[in-house]
């Protein structure tokens, strides 16, 4: 982008061992893909309009651009629905291609901010989602107040965090682990 | 008087739909010298015809009309009915009910009725001065000349001489072997080319049946089918080559170098050459316009340098060892008969200087045929990558798909090589050397072919990044002699540059020089791109219009080296099929002069299409002459002669009067 035009994507600072390192985290298949776009035509991520949709992640990966990629936040917009795994002609298991670089991305702290919010709620409650008051709607269905899981179950939850602190949580979290 | 029978076929319901059937029918009874009228489904099927041969067998019917279809591509099966049953088979018109009438007037049944009333009257009246013609037959030469010696001219002209046929291989270069031998590797099976095909040309030359004959080209050509009489320009050699050993001491004691288009003028070859190491033959020629005693000798009458021939002996370097050397060769004019001829002289590719958007001027900027021989190890870095403006080593390379091909300015076609090409090169780069960039831009990859899409998968998986919908807009030179790519990748949705060391042009596939006037001497016409035209894509592929003169290869159009071998060998058998029988069969509908009507004035000579007609001497007269083996039996002649002195047969005066009087009558 030496003329300082801010569309043109240069080619040449292309990261050969951002592919590698997609291929380490899981997205084995990458470069099976021959950009049909069936993936995209099903997704709902690029139905909702995200800028780096399906498709345009894997083509951008083999291209090992990752700043651009890293940068964007469409990657956390995937919903797991897996419909892109169900199409996949060249079984490139997409999906596993975007959790490889939100792995990346990760790593490298560069995520949303609530994505941390879910991370701490994972390792302190065992649910990624955990929206506040919940024990009060629960009491007036007539469910006891904590759901039936780790949660209520505070032998388990340690077991539960210790399991997660020899995970790669511990280098990355940005909260203290106790 | 005649008794003509009249068929009236349904065709289905593609006549019967819009024809009333029966009214036709009954009007045709009223026809003159009509002794039969009868109708059915299909009249083209067995029964069908079972129905007209059974009429004349017993003698109900001696001229027959069929109102049915078109006779283009059904009067042979009524005629071959007719001669089966005894009757001449060209006793026989074909009154053309469908495409001329049921389908033009769907809508109209009533005047649809009345149209093949007038047709079938029409016929009637024609067939009654039909006359009894007969097929007649020439003799034809057993032998065929194959022009090209490349890949698809090589396999024809194996197959024809193991079929026991004499073939003379007629190649301009003084090697055979074409384009093929110059690649480096071959998609999608990555066999080395030269060791495919060296042993084929050795084959070749080898086959007690092939009469191989290199440095030479077609210079003219007279008679026809089955008796082609062509002259063939041998070049001048300079050099004996009944001596010449092919050990190319001229070659390398000869001073003068010059450009080696061999190699696409990247390095240099002396004027007294061997074409390519893997030569068949091997033998050496002088380039005369590079030649410093023929130089000398126009310029001052002396000889500057024989080293060639003497050496130099206070060096001790030896001449010739062969005493090859042949300063007063000339070219050499020899006459062959030949019964049929393939033409099979292949393609050329476009030169990068049209591209100016791609910095032509740039000696990294490279067609993909350069690339092909520096990749190859008798190319001139033998093999090693190098880029050709410093020698260094390569890290990033672009390739350019399309590169003329699918351009309204140069060529609309698809040049269908290319895409698997760049993923060859793509593949032999990757394999070699595992951490070369490779950037490949395409409109779109076409990968049709067997074993193609996975050879383009493979390669996707050794990293090679693919770029689509990018036709790439300008290569430009940077400061630093780098070269900026820009393009646009659909993909991404976004332009996109790359600083690259070296740009692969994937330049369009054209008919080689001289193709059209090839093609003109045997009256084989080019399409509208150049390439000789087949006479029918689908179902003569390999024929030319001239009769006895098929295509093989890229000559006929863009195609790999499979489809080349399958079509060379296709042309082989049609080749074959047409001299093998050792007769050929003559149109009996056909023009005759009555030389004593001619006046001599000549005016059907020039109009005749086919140069079939020539004037004679006849009783001290110079008079027409139609060759029947060239008559086309198109008619032009007879109707543009003054004095009414050419009989055009089958389709006589007499006929086409009854049959426009009949069309006419109210």
């Amino acid at each position: 982008m030496e003329e300082g035009g801010v569309n043109v994507i240069d080619l040449t600072q292309a990261d050969e061992s951002f592919i590698k390192e997609l291929k380490e985290l899981g997205a084995e298949e990458l470069k099976e893909c021959i950009q049909c776009g069936k993936c995209a035509s099903t997704c709902p991520m690029a139905l909702a309009g995200l800028e780096f949709f399906i498709k345009r992640i894997i083509h951008a990966a083999n291209l090992g651009l990752r700043d651009i990629l890293l940068e964007d936040s469409s990657v956390w917009g995937c919903q797991s629905c897996n419909r892109c795994v169900e199409v996949c002609p060249m079984d490139v298991v997409p999906y596993e291609v975007i959790q490889a670089v939100r792995r990346a991305a990760i790593k490298v702290e560069s995520c949303p901010a609530n994505t941390y919010e879910g991370l701490r709620n994972l390792y302190k409650f065992g649910h990624a989602v955990f929206p506040k008051g919940f024990e009060e709607r629960r009491k007036k269905v007539g469910l006891p107040e904590k759901p039936p899981t780790a949660l209520s179950n505070e032998e388990l939850l340690k077991k539960y965090r210790e399991v997660l602190r020899q995970t790669i949580l511990e280098e990355i979290a940005p909260f203290p682990l106790d | 008087m005649a008794k003509i029978g009249v068929y009236v076929c349904h065709c289905g319901e593609n006549i019967a739909g819009a024809v009333n059937v029966e009214e036709v029918m009954k009007y045709a009874e009223t026809l003159p010298d009509v002794a039969v009228v009868r109708n059915y489904l299909f009249m083209c099927s067995d029964p069908g015809q079972d129905i007209i041969k059974q009429d004349i067998k017993e003698g109900k019917v001696d001229r027959v009309v069929v109102a049915a279809c078109t006779p283009r591509t059904h009067e042979p099966i009524f005629r071959d009915a007719l001669e089966a049953a005894g009757l001449n088979r060209y006793f026989l018109e074909m009154a053309n009910i469908r495409d001329q009438d049921s389908w033009a007037h769907w809508h109209d049944k009533t005047g649809a009725t009345e149209k093949a009333k007038r047709l079938i009257r029409s016929a009637v009246a024609k067939v009654r001065f039909a006359e009894p013609l007969e097929d007649r037959y020439g003799e034809m030469e057993k032998s065929v000349m194959v022009i090209g010696g490349g890949v698809a001219g090589m396999f024809a002209a194996l197959d024809l001489a193991n079929m026991g046929l004499k073939v003379y291989l007629v190649e301009r270069q003084p090697s055979i072997g074409g384009m093929m031998i110059k690649l480096d590797k071959t998609f999608p099976t990555m066999d080395c080319s030269a060791c495919i095909l060296t042993p084929k040309m050795v084959e070749v030359a080898q086959h007690p049946n092939i009469e191989l004959i290199t440095y030479a080209e077609v210079d003219a050509v007279k008679g026809y089918v089955g008796n082609f009489d062509i002259t063939v320009k041998k070049k001048a050699r300079y050099i004996d080559w009944d001596k010449c050993t092919g050990c190319g001491v001229c070659t390398q004691i000869c001073p003068s170098r010059v450009p080696n288009e061999y190699n696409y003028n990247m390095d240099q070859r002396r004027a007294a050459y061997i074409e390519f190491p893997q030569a068949v033959p091997k033998k050496a020629v002088i380039d005369r316009p590079n030649c410093l005693y023929f130089k000398s000798m126009e310029k001052t009458g002396k000889p500057a340098c024989e080293i060639c021939k003497k050496g130099i002996p206070p060096k001790g370097i030896q001449g010739c060892p062969a005493d090859a050397i042949k300063f007063d060769d000339k070219d050499e004019y020899i006459n062959l008969k030949v019964g049929a001829v393939i033409i099979s002289t292949g393609y050329k590719v476009m030169d990068k200087t049209h591209f100016k958007e791609y910095s032509p001027h740039s000696k990294d900027v490279v067609t993909a045929m350069e690339f092909e021989r520096i990749v190859s190890a008798t190319g001139p870095t033998e093999g090693e990558l190098k880029r050709p403006s410093d020698g260094t080593k390569p890290k990033t390379i672009a390739f350019i798909s399309c590169v003329g091909s699918r351009d309204e300015r140069y060529h609309t076609y698809c040049s269908k090589v290319c895409c698997m090409y760049m993923l060859k090169h793509a593949r032999i780069l990757k394999e070699k050397y595992p951490d070369i960039k490779l950037y490949l831009f395409f409109i779109d990859v076409r990968t049709a072919g067997k074993d193609f899409e996975e050879f383009y998968v493979y390669t996707r998986e050794l990293g090679v990044k693919v770029i689509k919908g990018g036709r790439v807009s300008a290569v430009d030179v940077k400061p630093n002699g780098k070269l900026r790519v820009r393009a646009f990748d659909s993909d991404l949705c976004s332009p996109v540059e790359l600083e690259a060391d070296m740009v692969v042009l994937a330049t369009a596939i054209e008919p080689p020089a001289g193709t059209e006037e090839l093609g003109r001497l045997f009256a084989a016409t080019c399409g509208r791109e150049g390439f000789l035209r087949e006479v029918h894509t689908k179902l003569y592929p390999v024929e030319t219009a001239a009769k006895g003169v098929f295509l093989a290869g890229c000559v006929q159009g863009p195609k790999d080296i499979p489809e080349s071998i399958a079509q060379s060998r296709a042309a082989a058998s049609a080749a074959a099929a047409l001299v093998i029988p050792g007769k050929i069969k003559f149109e009996a509908i056909i023009s005759e002069v009555d030389r004593e009507k001619c006046s001599s004035c000549g005016v059907c000579v020039p109009l005749c299409p086919y140069g079939a007609i020539r004037l004679e001497e006849y009783k001290g007269k110079d008079k027409a002459y139609i060759e029947p083996a060239l008559c086309a039996g198109c008619g032009v002649c007879a109707s543009a002669c003054p004095s009414r002195a050419i009989t055009f047969h089958g389709y006589t005066t007499e006929q086409i009067m009854a049959q426009l009087d009949a069309l006419t009558e109210a």
